[in-house]
């Protein structure tokens, strides 16, 4: 069997030329295949870690998924808003450690504005309860004379090319495929001052403008409806003198002194008579929207599985057009004393040794990637992709593409064994 | 040595048998040559011999063995151990050295081994040199030969062990007349220097003076062609 072996080393290595263009088809196959897990499983827990720390999230009565969109991924608009009086009684149940409202509705040259309190920065939390970090400078004040102040999401600052102390002004909505070139700016009339930059999270965090809720609420005071009331105007700093409170937030973010009592809060704040209201649990919703946006990565990796599929089937075509100008070498192998069973191992072998050699390379090639290109991605989109050890289902694609590589092996040393069964001593070519 | 009884011999599809021979008998250390036409029967009767092709009707045997009693494991390490082929052409792999290819039955064979007195790659070499080819093209690649050397390594590797009976397949119709009579004289030197029977197969009946015996395969072999 060594000397098989041997001879199948040499028989390959004499057709190197074609054997590595095969290999190297496999070993894209498999980068491919294995770095689209890597991303996939990456992507995944980036965006199913969009929000956590955050127990729940309590808006108006819509769908889950819904909510999440709008008070998360600032997707879609609120179909209403809810009282600070309702905010206020959720604030108030026993379970309930702290809440943080949010109001949305305005937006930066295409980017989100989210107006929030101070208690913001220290509760929000992403990742594995990581919390917000600044880079650049510190959170808004929340106070009166602190009113106009922004913090940048790491995206915006970048994109913008935005730093401290730098004055922008808010548009009113978003303004749909407005993007970083709208300079329309209905509250140019009070402009915001940069204060601080916050870190990449990788999550929608980095693509929003925060302000106080107090800022909000002054730069719609000489508005009414979604439009400014003709003939009033309300200077900037005249605006400090009026009650600023809000009346009303799209959503509060709430956190538990217990998460035991989860579900207790959510019947809670459904049972609310006031106004109807919906509680969601971040990480179930997270879970229901990636179902619905999940579906488009699952069909790039059946992409990748279908171009491991053609490779092998190369493999399969190259080794069997190899096979008609073989059946002399064939033969003698068999005069000398190999059957047919040794010559079907060997094109086996053959087959198995350039898939092997083609998947390791494959691997290989896809971890330097993530290696290399890791930090790149993390600082461009936000994924930390893992350069960790494989999960089950990347060795399970591993051995599925070694597994298929030697099946599909058999079928010229199929061809090779009926072949020589035929030919006799004498290839009939 | 050789003895074949009652054989009937068709190709897997073929409507009737290509070979129907009632008796015939082949004593060791005998050189035979076997002729006919094109197309009547030769390889295939050879392939009978070598064990690569199994009777279904009558038996062939070599040395007492019938080679239809054999599994097919059984049957390629008994030709590797008693067979040596030489083919028209093609005879060698042409990605490994010479010597290796005259190495090759030794490879599958631990008795071909053992009976090199001096170790295979000794008896490699004294074989090569009895051929003439020179030392300088052993470690060359077989497929940088000219046909007519590698007909010679083809014939130290049909040779290499001293197998008990040499199969040669029209090995000279690839050679011009003078390489041929050199070919013919050295093969029949080494096999019966080496005490193996060999069987020589051609349609060019100029060779026939060369042997002991001389058979015609139409008129031995008895199916309707």
């Amino acid at each position: 069997m060594t000397a098989l072996l041997q001879i199948a080393a040499r028989s390959a290595w004499n057709r190197r030329g074609t054997l590595a263009l095969v290999m190297l088809s496999i070993a894209l196959a498999t980068a491919l295949l294995l770095g689209l897990d890597r991303l996939r499983s990456d992507i995944r827990s980036s965006f199913t870690q969009s929000v956590s720390g955050t127990d729940l999230i309590v808006g108006a009565r819509t769908g889950p998924v819904q909510l999440m969109l709008y008070a998360v991924f600032r997707i879609g608009s609120a179909t209403n808003n809810i009282t600070m009086d309702s905010v206020r009684a959720v604030a108030a149940h026993r379970a309930v450690a702290w809440t943080v409202p949010i109001a949305l509705g305005d937006s930066h040259r295409g980017h989100p504005v989210l107006g929030t309190t101070a208690e913001y920065f220290t509760h929000f939390a992403y990742g594995d309860r990581q919390p917000l970090e600044l880079v650049q400078g510190r959170a808004f004040a929340g106070t009166l004379d602190g009113l106009y102040e922004a913090v940048l999401g790491a995206e915006v600052a970048d994109k913008l090319g935005y730093r401290l102390g730098q004055h922008i002004a808010l548009s009113h909505g978003m303004v749909a495929g407005a993007g970083e070139h709208a300079d329309h700016a209905d509250h140019a009339d009070k402009p915001f001052t940069v204060v601080g930059v916050l870190a990449r999270t990788g999550t929608p965090v980095d693509r929003t403008v925060h302000v106080s809720l107090q800022a909000i609420e002054a730069i719609h005071l000489d508005w009414a409806g979604g439009a400014p009331l003709p003939g009033l105007t309300i200077a900037p700093e005249h605006a400090r003198k009026f009650d600023l409170e809000p009346s009303h937030v799209t959503a509060v973010l709430v956190g538990l002194k217990n998460r035991v009592a989860v579900f207790n809060v959510q019947r809670f704040v459904a049972d609310h008579e006031a106004e109807p209201l919906l509680a969601v649990l971040p990480g179930v919703a997270l879970d229901e929207l990636w179902a619905v946006v999940g579906l488009g990565e699952r069909a790039l990796l059946a992409m990748s599985g279908l171009v491991a599929l053609v490779s092998l089937a190369s493999l399969v075509a190259v080794v069997l057009a190899g096979l008609n100008e073989r059946r002399r070498e064939l033969a003698v192998l068999r005069a000398v004393g190999a059957g047919p069973r040794h010559l079907l191992a060997l094109l086996a072998a053959e087959g198995a040794m350039v898939t092997l050699a083609g998947a390791l390379l494959g691997a290989a090639a896809a971890a330097g990637v993530v290696l290399a290109a890791g930090p790149w991605v993390q600082q461009r989109f936000g994924i930390t992709l893992q350069a960790a050890a494989p999960t089950t289902g990347q060795w399970a694609l591993f051995g599925a593409v070694l597994l298929a590589g030697m099946l599909a092996s058999l079928v010229p040393g199929w061809r090779a064994y009926r072949l020589s069964l035929a030919d006799g001593l004498s290839p009939r070519t | 040595m050789l003895s074949i009884r009652e054989l009937q011999y068709a190709w897997p599809g073929a409507s009737g048998p290509c070979l129907e021979i009632e008796r015939l008998d082949i004593a060791a250390g005998r050189t035979v040559f076997l002729h006919g036409p094109s197309g009547c029967g030769k390889s295939t009767l050879l392939g009978l011999m070598a064990g690569v092709l199994v009777a279904r009707k009558g038996r062939v045997d070599l040395l007492g063995q019938d080679w239809a009693a054999l599994r097919g494991g059984a049957r390629d390490a008994r030709r590797a151990e008693h067979v040596g082929v030489i083919f028209q052409q093609f005879n060698l792999l042409p990605y490994v050295s010479v010597l290796d290819n005259v190495l090759l039955p030794c490879r599958f064979s631990a008795a071909r081994s053992r009976r090199c007195a001096d170790g295979p790659v000794a008896a490699a070499h004294a074989l090569l040199q009895r051929v003439a080819l020179p030392p300088s093209l052993w470690p060359r690649r077989a497929d940088a030969l000219s046909v007519g050397q590698q007909q010679r390594v083809a014939a130290a590797r049909a040779l290499i062990g001293r197998p008990e009976l040499v199969i040669a397949d029209e090995p000279t119709s690839a050679l011009d007349a003078g390489l041929r009579d050199d070919f013919m004289r050295l093969l029949l030197d080494e096999c019966r220097a080496g005490g193996s029977t060999l069987v020589f197969v051609s349609h060019d009946d100029r060779l026939a003076l060369h042997f002991d015996e001389r058979l015609s395969l139409p008129a031995l072999n008895r199916a309707p062609s």
